[in-house]
């Protein structure tokens, strides 16, 4: 089971400066964040290819060539690439849909207690990662995902492509590249034998600096 | 040609994985497997010989992922090649006995409204296939790796539409045993017999050993063949490769056991090869062999739950229908899909186990109406539903479009009707309900209504269609015009179970027209009933004299294991809490209470919040709407109105100042969106018992302000947060929904005069489409005012594509309406 991260889940709804949600509030969370648990069937899909890269930002992976130099950089001193697609399935979807018509305040909260848990099970779904190939004595780079930065959106047909990520484990994309279920991710992890000190991830590696959920 | 597969005659044995075998010849990651049909064809037929020499029965054609979405430029190359190889492995390997099987896989795509995928799209899409497969010679259609009970269906539409081979189908499962989107072994079991299989099982997913309860589950359920193909193993990870390690003895043994569970046709799916199969043909070929056993079970289902008939009486909640209904008819006029969601929400949580759905109203189009009510609802709720309507076509497609078994209201005794109905429940399946009245009418007595159940049960059995499949209506007529009728239904149901074998049902409420005190009548006669075998009744079930009855009834009649059920309900209530009906038009002061909730007390803290009414009254609305308290601020209204208080007053002197100050507070970061939503709750919940007290011309006009989410975009969470908020500063929103083409945009801007537009986009990839729709509305309606938000929105990207303001939030917006419509200074 994932837990749900009341911190964050705050944080997606908005709260900011330390506010704490009241008792109201609280008892909602909690009930929805249940729901939630009993409705998410979390699933992921690993594969990792070697790492060829022809100039200072072109990057060559699992038969694609992607143009991008923040990934680039990102994927400094990498031999290799584990490409990841994680899902929670089609249960927040039918959640929100359903909350969305019987009560709004619901639906937001479902909204953002399973983007918090879509996090949640990627970092686990990453810590796997990581131990592998700390087993190999490599180090890994923070996560990256298609859209950030110069990094090409389109880039998603790829990677569900090369994952087989529909049959996999469910991961479908909309033809505006919208992830379905919503509550998904795919990425790119670098590894390399060099370490990187400072592991910027989320909010902290995104180069959308007005965003209102910014950490 | 059709050639006649031995399928469930003796057990037969499909081949192996496709994928592994060519990923071992040198098929790499990402690359599109069906391109080898064309670029390496010798080696697709190696595979094939591999699997024919190993002994299988039934070979599968290499075309998994081949529709036009992946191949739009040479899917007929792809597919008749596929079988061409096919066909020539079959010679060169002399096993002219095998079968090749077309193979379908999903689309990759989730289907609406989940994904972007129309239902009658992907009809078509596995339609192409199965014409282009067909055509080249494949004996049979094979529909595998289902995770999708709706895609499903559209698969086996498709190939029944398309050709007469027979058509298999295996579906996956999780660990969990659920398919992707819910689905069982008993829920699909029903959907995909109704559609005419000729044999279903399971593939992929897991290994056999995960695999036994599903096969035991599906080995009960079913009454055609059953096919079994697992994966070697469950998939486990390394090095982010995926590996399956189950060897091939190991498979054959669970091969073995799964054999004698009852699976009549087995072969394997990822990891498997052929020497899997060869091994677990030597184990397995000699083992007696049962052939299936048509089940007696009557069942409904949802993409998710399946309703059994016969364990306990079902109930069917009779709501959504608009007889006598003005809001229901008001609903449907507007296309308020919504409140008709709504209404099923309620007999939902009030135990209903089907709904009904009955939209039928002379002014509109019922098959189109039908149609989006059913598709709506059955995204919303895992009850299965009831289609209800007497129009052939609002029928047909409804029950096309219907994610699962359903039932079907109704058929009747005469020739016309049967003739009508019986060629769609053979096509889509359902279960059928069979009013027991034909050319002559009403039979008066219950030997002639068993005469006519007779008739109709020959007339199925003609369109094949079984007992198991039809339900009779034993006619409820009103007592109180003919004393027997009473009697006369009551025989019908008990000697339709007892003399017939058949399940009944009926509308219980009618017996009553035309008494006092209906519910005194209903609650006995629906007792009486379920005691003669009532298989199933429709009811109202927010009616707390038929629960009451129905759930005296369970315990009395043994169904409510340690009175478990019935002790949750009642334990510690006094009296029956009732239910809002939001259906009254005028609060009229009678012993019901009108709308307004009865201040019973359900809570603690509501005592002592009116104990201090004297003076806080006043205080007591707006806190409540403050703090975001739906119930007691409604609670609030009602005493406040109660009391005397003026229904304006309380709006103008509570209800919107309390909103103010929440709106206050979120722009000043003290107050967060939950918060701002959940007062916007409370206001419209107080409202809704205000506007009972206050006179039509009291409530002003409202300006229209159009929201949509543009096309592309299937997220709408942000563009519903907004609707609430403009709705609550009283606007008249007029939500087109998600990924709504400009033009439709524009249409409804013209037709009802709109002056402001709000549009949402959440994707980079959708906003050129929010730019195109700005610069219509500016071609075409120049006096429309747009306001644009969402997530990928900002002032300069607004700028950008012409909007004339950007909302960073749903506050914002309405501070745009204001401004726009004058109603506050800018």
């Amino acid at each position: 089971m994932i837990e749900l991260d009341r911190k964050e889940t705050l944080r997606y709804l908005g709260f900011r400066n330390g506010k704490e949600p009241d008792a109201v509030l609280q008892e909602k969370i909690e009930k929805c964040g249940q729901e939630l648990q009993n409705a998410v069937r979390p699933k992921s899909i690993v594969r990792r290819f070697a790492l060829e890269r022809p100039d200072e930002k072109t990057l060559r992976f699992a038969g694609l060539t992607v143009v991008s130099r923040n990934l680039s950089k990102n994927l400094a001193n990498c031999s290799s690439v584990y490409l990841f697609g994680a899902t929670l399935g089609v249960g927040p979807d039918r959640l929100i849909a359903r909350a969305q018509i019987r009560k709004m305040s619901d639906a937001l909260i479902y909204q953002a207690a399973s983007a918090a848990m879509i996090e949640t099970w990627c970092d686990i779904v990453n810590e796997k990662i990581r131990k592998e190939a700390a087993d190999e004595r490599l180090f890994t780079r923070p996560r990256y995902s298609p859209g950030y930065g110069d990094c090409p959106l389109e880039l998603q047909r790829d990677l569900i492509r090369v994952l087989d990520a529909p049959k996999q484990i469910g991961l479908t994309l909309t033809d505006s590249l919208l992830m379905m279920p919503s509550k998904s991710v795919t990425a790119i992890v670098g590894v390399s034998d060099v370490p990187v000190i400072c592991h910027p991830q989320g909010c902290e590696a995104c180069a959308k600096t007005d965003c209102e959920y910014r950490r | 040609m059709r050639r006649d597969i031995p399928i469930g005659k003796k057990r037969l044995f499909f081949d192996g994985a496709t994928g592994t075998i060519l990923q071992e010849m040198g098929l790499s990651a990402g690359e599109l497997p069906e391109t080898w049909n064309l670029i390496h064809p010798d080696r697709v037929l190696a595979m094939h010989r591999a699997y024919l020499d190993a002994g299988c029965d039934i070979f599968n054609t290499n075309t998994f992922g081949a529709n036009a979405l992946k191949y739009p430029d040479n899917l007929e190359e792809i597919v008749t090649s596929a079988v061409q190889i096919a066909g020539r492995a079959r010679k060169e390997a002399n096993r002219e006995d095998a079968f090749i099987a077309l193979d379908i896989g999903p689309t990759g795509k989730l289907l609406e409204p989940m994904g972007d995928l129309s239902f009658e799209r992907a009809v078509e899409l596995f339609g192409e296939v199965v014409r282009i497969g067909s055509g080249a010679g494949a004996d049979l259609i094979l529909i595998e790796t289902m995770a999708d009970s709706y895609e499903a269906k559209a698969a086996v539409l498709a190939a029944k539409e398309n050709c007469d081979l027979p058509v298999f189908i295996t579906v996956t499962f999780d660990a969990g045993g659920k398919m992707l989107t819910g689905g069982t072994p008993e829920s699909v079991t029903a959907m995909l017999e109704g559609l005419g299989v000729d044999a279903l099982g399971v593939n992929c997913g897991m290994g056999p050993e995960q695999m036994i309860p599903i096969v035991k589950r599906f080995v009960a359920a079913a009454s055609v063949p059953v096919i079994v193909n697992p994966n070697a193993g469950l998939p486990r990870s390394e090095k982010g490769r995926t590996y399956y390690d189950i060897s091939p003895d190991e498979f054959a043994e669970s091969m073995r056991e799964i054999s004698l569970l009852g699976a009549h046709a087995v072969g394997g799916c990822c990891g498997t090869t052929p020497e899997h199969i060869r091994k677990e043909i030597c184990l397995c070929r000699d083992l007696p062999f049962h052939e299936p056993v048509r089940k007696q079970i009557s069942a409904v289902s949802s993409f998710s739950t399946t309703v059994v008939l016969g364990e306990k009486p079902v109930l069917i909640g009779e709501r959504i229908n608009p007889t006598g209904k003005k809001k229901f008819k008001e609903a449907l006029k507007n296309r308020d899909i919504d409140y008709i969601l709504n209404e099923g929400f309620r007999q939902e949580d009030a135990g209903a186990d089907i709904l009904d759905v009955n939209v039928g109203l002379p002014e509109i189009d019922e098959p189109e109406m039908i149609d989006a009510v059913i598709k709506s609802l059955q995204s919303v709720t895992a009850l299965p539903l009831q289609i209800d309507t007497s129009d052939p076509e609002a029928m047909e497609r409804a029950m096309r479009h219907y994610n699962g078994k359903p039932m079907i209201n109704s058929v009747n005794g005469k020739e016309e009707s049967m003739r009508t109905v019986f060629p769609l429940v053979r096509k889509y399946g359902g279960v059928v309900v069979g009013l027991l009245l034909d050319e002559d009418g009403i039979p008066e007595t219950a030997d002639g209504r068993i005469r006519v159940a007779k008739k109709i049960i020959r007339t199925a059995a003609e369109y094949g269609i079984e007992k198991k499949d039809l339900v009779f209506d034993a006619l409820a007529l009103t007592v109180s015009s003919n004393q027997q009728s009473a009697v006369v239904t009551l025989e019908t149901i008990r000697r339709l179970r007892d003399e017939l074998g058949m399940h009944s049902i009926l509308g219980v409420s009618n017996i009553s027209f035309g008494l006092p005190r209906r519910e005194l009548i209903n609650a006995s006669f629906f007792t009486m009933a379920m005691q003669n075998g009532l298989s199933l009744a429709i009811i109202n079930p927010n009616n707390e004299a038929m629960m009451n009855a129905y759930r005296a009834y369970l315990v009395l009649a043994g169904l409510d294991p340690q009175c478990e059920s019935f002790i949750r309900t009642y334990a510690g209530t006094k009296a029956p809490v009732s239910v809002p009906d939001g259906g009254s038009a005028s609060h009229g002061g009678s012993g019901e209470a009108g709308g307004a909730v009865p201040g019973s007390g359900s809570d603690g803290t509501a005592g002592g919040r009116s104990a201090a009414a004297p003076e806080g009254l006043d205080g007591t609305l707006a806190d409540c709407i403050e703090r975001g308290m739906e119930k007691k601020a409604a609670e609030a209204a009602g005493t406040a109105l109660e009391n005397g208080a003026s229904p304006l007053d309380l709006v103008n002197g509570q209800l919107i100042p309390a909103l103010d100050r929440v709106g206050q507070g979120f722009e000043k970061g003290t107050l967060f969106l939950p918060q701002l939503l959940m007062s916007a709750e409370a206001a419209k919940a107080a409202f809704e018992i205000v506007k009972q007290y206050m006179t039509e011309d009291s409530a002003a006009k409202k300006e229209p302000v159009i929201l949509a989410t543009v096309k592309g975009d299937i997220h709408d969470i942000g563009k519903n947060i907004v609707k609430v908020l403009l709705e609550n500063y009283g606007y008249d929103v007029i939500d087109l929904g998600r990924d709504v083409p400009p033009e439709v945009i524009l249409e409804t801007a013209l037709k009802n005069d709109v002056h402001l537009v709000g549009l949402s986009a959440l994707m980079t990839t959708t906003v050129v489409n929010m730019g195109e729709t700005i610069r219509l509305l500016n071609k075409e309606k120049p006096d429309t005012v747009t306001v644009v938000g969402g997530a990928v929105m900002n002032p300069e990207y607004a700028e950008q594509i012409g909007a004339d303001y950007y909302a960073k939030d749903a506050m914002a917006t309405v501070h745009v309406a204001d401004t726009v419509f004058h109603h506050e200074e800018s």
